[in-house]
């Protein structure tokens, strides 16, 4: 099963010369049943992006996916118009815990929680948490790291509820649907925990489900920096780019029939 | 035929020109996406709010979230046309308070003199996002939930004299389980009368009444737009579909709704808030809410003079059904045999009634029936059932005296067991967390007995729920001439067809959710019913079986084991209902019970000194070998085949199916020959005095299918309405 993917891989690496390939392959998606889910994450498909892309000389340094502690710098938020507010966690370990006015963790939420209540991190295989208190998974109390999967429900303290989903095939970003009616502190409609790609559009398996618009978005990571790319032109911050733009950290992204804002946190 | 979304999105923008010079970065954008936002993230327009993300844009303009200097969420609404009058329409409602409606907190100007209506800002879901991710419609609780939730919101409105005027999907949310109404006190701004409709969105022109057209804005505009809004969650689609804002009025001016769609009793209901004269339709919100299913009812929605008990407002009071009514029409499935008999018993336990008990509204329900039945009967047939009768009770006097005093005791012990669970139970519902289902439903209804059943016998649910949309066709009739009930012909038989499966797999859901006070509620009356009928049908098994020389004991005998063989069906049989468990399982547990009932009927043959006549050389071709253990020398039974016959009797057959609400007919005779061959298949191997054990199955059958609760099936539109008139 192993060589198979592998050979995969490279076939798919072949093909994929450029960005705007990989790109359009995201689109349209893998060819379905071949190696699966499992196999194209094991074959670090979506890496390819990243790995076959230029270095960018124009773009504002982001915290990297390889840097385990996080800092406030590793968070932001993303408006998007029409559709809600999203908090973005950047970093591969994520701590959460109650949002107080001094809160030091990444991910403060608006809830009977301790103040450093667990941590999420990210890695190759997937996601684990760690349990600092009381956090259940799937109805049952764990006490130490374990495995988190697309659809694994999380109870935290004596109310807090996220559903962890993970709904891109091809990508490792994950997002916490808010099961009970609490909220991170800034409030949004959901959190991010985005690996290198994170892909906005009108399908239910984006990361951001956004009715109506016409295309998918992309933003992506790439050698520190965070880029969006669009199939239609796109205007960021009022300059006018064809198909793939450099992100700032407070950038507001135009394109037709979509606009969003990124704010730091 | 498009979408709601699409419709908005054809919507006309307003002209630029009418826009202010504050120039923004996203002004300097090429145009022509739908979900343009003059204000991009981190705007401030206005002093002291921070604009986030835009939420929206209606027919008015703008909503944005943006959040205070002091870090409180809003939702900001930017009117551009400061127009005074209608601002005085949002002044007005800028102090209702009301959980259904969302809060609005000020109206403010900016430097460009454009308004802002800074409100509360919703975090859940809108209806319209809802639906557009049920292209089927929502499911009945669902959309009755929503739908209290919005009447209540409208009721509340109407009564404060406001008027909405663009109820919509889009204008209702979701938020931390409420439903919240927006948009009202500014829609002013959206009506068609402006000129050109410049700003009207097709969207708005679903839900907008005939009448509107002619400058008529009513609260019947609400009423038509609450119909067009719950036909819509029931199906998932507005019921006036077209391909131009010009098509769908005119099918709101002329077309008939299709309505085969909808569930049975939400189609009277529709059907009248979508009547074409608007004095056809119902007057207020709450007349609309009293005529829905009870399932709708029993949810959020009260009537607004019942949750601000303060304010008393003068308006006249959406009709309420009283508590005590609804439970009638609850248990009145019909009852009338036992009832008959009861009712004697009844009129001494009167002093103690409480009216939610449902065996006393079945006798006094039964009472009526009876009184009823009795009216229709044409004199000879009066005069003679009269003679027979009064003979009887002579006849057998002794025999119904002493049936009905143990009867009242009876009553009168589950009274004292009914309160005490009751009372328990209330006293344990009120520590149920809010915003559980639990508590929303025991919070519901302000009567003693907090019972909403979600599913309800339909038969004596459509006498009152049908009655005043009759009506209304029948004002409606000069207004919209058209078809006058043809969808209703012709519908029926496909509905018919469709309806029964789906009915019956809500109903046993409903029923495998009731709790088990409910439950217990159920039970106690069906145990006292079965009593009563196991003991008339043992004087009637006596009294068939001819013999002179009956005697008392062997009568008691026989009694006491009916009515225990019955109970040991309805007590499993109860907390089985709606579900399909395992049958083996059931079987053993029915097991269990025969023998528990096998025990008692030895226990009572010995005590009561029954001498069995004929008991001997029945069966002999299949008789075991342990005989010895389980005959006495004379081939009476001893205790072992007790416990085996009847054992095998209540394990022999579904007897739970007897007793499950959802049976097609109430009492159905192969029910009870099932029984009786099912005993009498167990004879063959453990031989019982017949006719004895043959009379006890045939006896618990039939109170068990007469005591049991059944929800009967809905009844089909034109009979009703054949009945009716």
């Amino acid at each position: 099963m192993t060589d198979r993917c592998r050979d995969l891989a490279i076939e798919w690496r072949k093909h994929l010369a450029g960005p705007k390939d990989a790109l359009h392959w995201l689109w349209h998606g893998p060819t379905p049943a071949v190696g699966g889910t499992n196999a194209a994450r094991s074959a670090g498909m979506i890496k390819s992006v990243q790995a076959v892309s230029t270095p960018a000389a124009d773009c504002v340094p982001w915290i990297d996916n390889a840097v385990n502690h996080a800092t406030t710098k590793s968070r932001l938020l993303l408006w998007v118009d029409a559709v809600g507010g999203f908090f973005v966690c950047l970093g591969g370990e994520v701590r959460l815990g109650q949002a107080t006015p001094d809160a030091a963790v990444d991910l403060p939420m608006l809830a009977d929680l301790s103040r450093h209540h667990a941590t999420f991190r990210r890695d190759e295989e997937g996601y684990t948490i760690e349990p600092l208190r009381d956090v259940k998974l799937n109805h049952e109390r764990i006490t130490s790291v374990s495995w988190i999967n697309d659809g694994s429900l999380l109870e935290m303290g004596p109310a807090l509820k996220l559903r962890f989903r993970r709904p891109h095939p091809l990508s490792a970003t994950a997002r916490l649907d808010f099961v009970s009616h609490h909220r991170t502190q800034p409030s949004s409609s959901a959190v991010l925990l985005m690996a290198d790609t994170l892909i906005l559009g009108p399908e239910t398996n984006n990361h951001v489900v956004c009715r109506g618009w016409p295309h998918d978005v992309i933003l992506h990571r790439q050698h520190g920096g965070l880029f969006c790319t669009s199939s239609t032109p796109i205007e960021v911050d009022g300059r006018r780019y064809d198909s793939r733009a450099p992100l700032e950290h407070n950038s507001r992204v135009v394109g037709e029939g979509f606009s969003f804002s990124l704010e730091e946190i | 035929m498009f979408s709601r979304t699409e419709a908005t999105a054809l919507s006309p923008e307003p002209t630029s020109d009418a826009m202010e010079p504050h120039l923004t970065q996203a002004d300097e954008t090429p145009r022509g996406g739908p979900l343009k936002f003059t204000y991009a993230s981190g705007a401030r327009p206005l002093d002291g709010y921070t604009i986030k993300r835009g939420i929206g844009r209606g027919g008015f303009g703008e909503v944005y979230f943006a959040v205070s200097d002091g870090g409180k969420e809003v939702a900001l609404k930017l009117i551009r046309h400061n127009l005074e009058v209608e601002l005085r329409g949002v002044a007005h409602c800028l102090n209702l308070k009301h959980h259904n409606l969302i809060a609005l907190y000020d109206v403010k100007q900016d430097d460009n003199e454009n308004t802002w209506v800074v409100m509360e800002y919703a975090v859940g879901d809108s209806l319209e996002e809802l639906l557009d991710r049920h292209p089927n419609g929502l499911s009945t609780e669902d959309a009755c939930d929503w739908f209290s939730g919005i009447a209540a919101g409208v009721g509340y409105l109407h009564d404060h004299g406001i008027v909405h005027r663009d109820l919509k999907p889009g204008n209702i949310f979701r938020d931390d389980g409420q439903v919240k109404l927006g948009d009202y006190g500014l829609s002013k701004f959206i009506s068609c009368s402006r000129r050109s409709g410049q700003t009207e969105s097709i969207g708005t022109v679903h839900y907008m009444a005939p009448e509107v057209a002619n400058g008529r804005y009513g609260k019947e505009i609400d009423i038509y737009a609450l119909g067009i809004i719950l036909y819509e969650m029931l199906t998932g689609q507005v019921p006036f579909e077209g391909e131009s804002i010009g098509e769908v009025l005119m099918k709101h001016l002329t077309a008939e709704p299709s309505l085969d769609k909808l569930p049975d009793g939400y189609r009277q209901v529709v059907a009248r808030a979508l009547a074409k004269d608007p004095l056809a339709r119902f007057a207020s919100v709450g007349e609309m809410m009293h005529a829905l299913p009870p399932m709708a009812k029993t949810m959020a929605y009260r009537p607004p003079e019942t949750r601000y008990p303060h304010e008393q407002p003068a308006t006249a009071q959406p009709k309420t059904e009283p508590p005590q009514a609804a439970a009638a029409q609850t248990h009145a499935s019909g009852e009338p045999i036992m009832a008959q008999f009861v009712a004697g018993a009844a009129g001494v336990a009167q002093a103690a009634v409480d009216d939610d008990d449902p065996v006393w509204n079945a006798v006094r329900d039964g009472w009526k029936n009876a009184r009823d039945s009795w009216d229709r009967l044409n004199t000879p047939t009066k005069v003679a059932v009269a003679v027979i009768g009064c003979a009887a009770l002579a006849y057998n006097f002794q025999l119904v005296l002493g049936l009905i005093v143990p009867a009242v005791a009876l009553y009168v012990l589950y009274r004292v067991v009914r309160s005490v669970i009751l009372h328990h139970e209330q006293k344990k519902a009120r520590w149920v967390p809010v915003g559980s289902p639990q508590a929303a439903r025991s919070a519901a209804p302000p009567t003693p007995q907090a019972t909403p059943r979600p599913i309800q016998p339909v038969g004596s649910l459509d006498a009152t729920t049908y009655q005043p949309a009759a009506r209304a066709s029948t004002a409606a009739e000069p207004a919209a001439p058209a078809k006058p009930g043809d969808w209703r012909a012709a519908s029926a038989k496909h509905w018919k067809r469709q309806s029964s499966k789906r009915w019956r797999q809500e109903a046993a859901q409903s029923l495998a959710v009731k709790s088990v006070r409910e439950r217990v509620a159920d039970l106690a009356g069906s145990m006292l019913l079965a009593a009563v009928v196991a003991s008339i049908m043992s004087i009637v098994a006596v009294i068939l079986r001819g013999q002179t020389s009956v005697e008392q004991n062997q009568f008691a005998w026989l009694t006491l084991t009916s009515v225990l063989g019955s109970w040991a069906v309805l007590i499993p049989s109860t907390f089985w209902a709606g579900t399909d468990g395992d049958q083996t399982l059931r079987r053993v547990t029915m097991l269990v019970v025969g023998l528990l009932v096998g025990a008692a009927a030895y226990l009572a043959s010995t005590t009561l000194l029954v001498q069995f006549d004929d008991a001997k050389g029945v069966h002999e071709f299949i008789q075991l070998d342990f005989s010895k253990n389980f005959y006495d020398t004379k081939g009476l039974p001893q205790l072992p085949a007790y416990l085996a016959y009847f054992g095998a009797m209540l394990a022999s057959i579904r007897w739970w199916r007897q007793a499950d609400p959802l049976r097609r007919t109430r009492l159905s005779v192969w029910n009870v020959g099932a029984a009786v061959m099912g005993a009498w298949v167990v004879d063959w191997f453990w031989r019982f005095p017949q006719p004895w054990g043959l009379m006890v199955a045939a006896i618990i059958s039939t109170s068990v299918q007469l005591a049991a609760p059944q929800v009967t099936a809905p009844v089909d539109e034109p009979a009703v309405k054949e009945k009716l008139s």
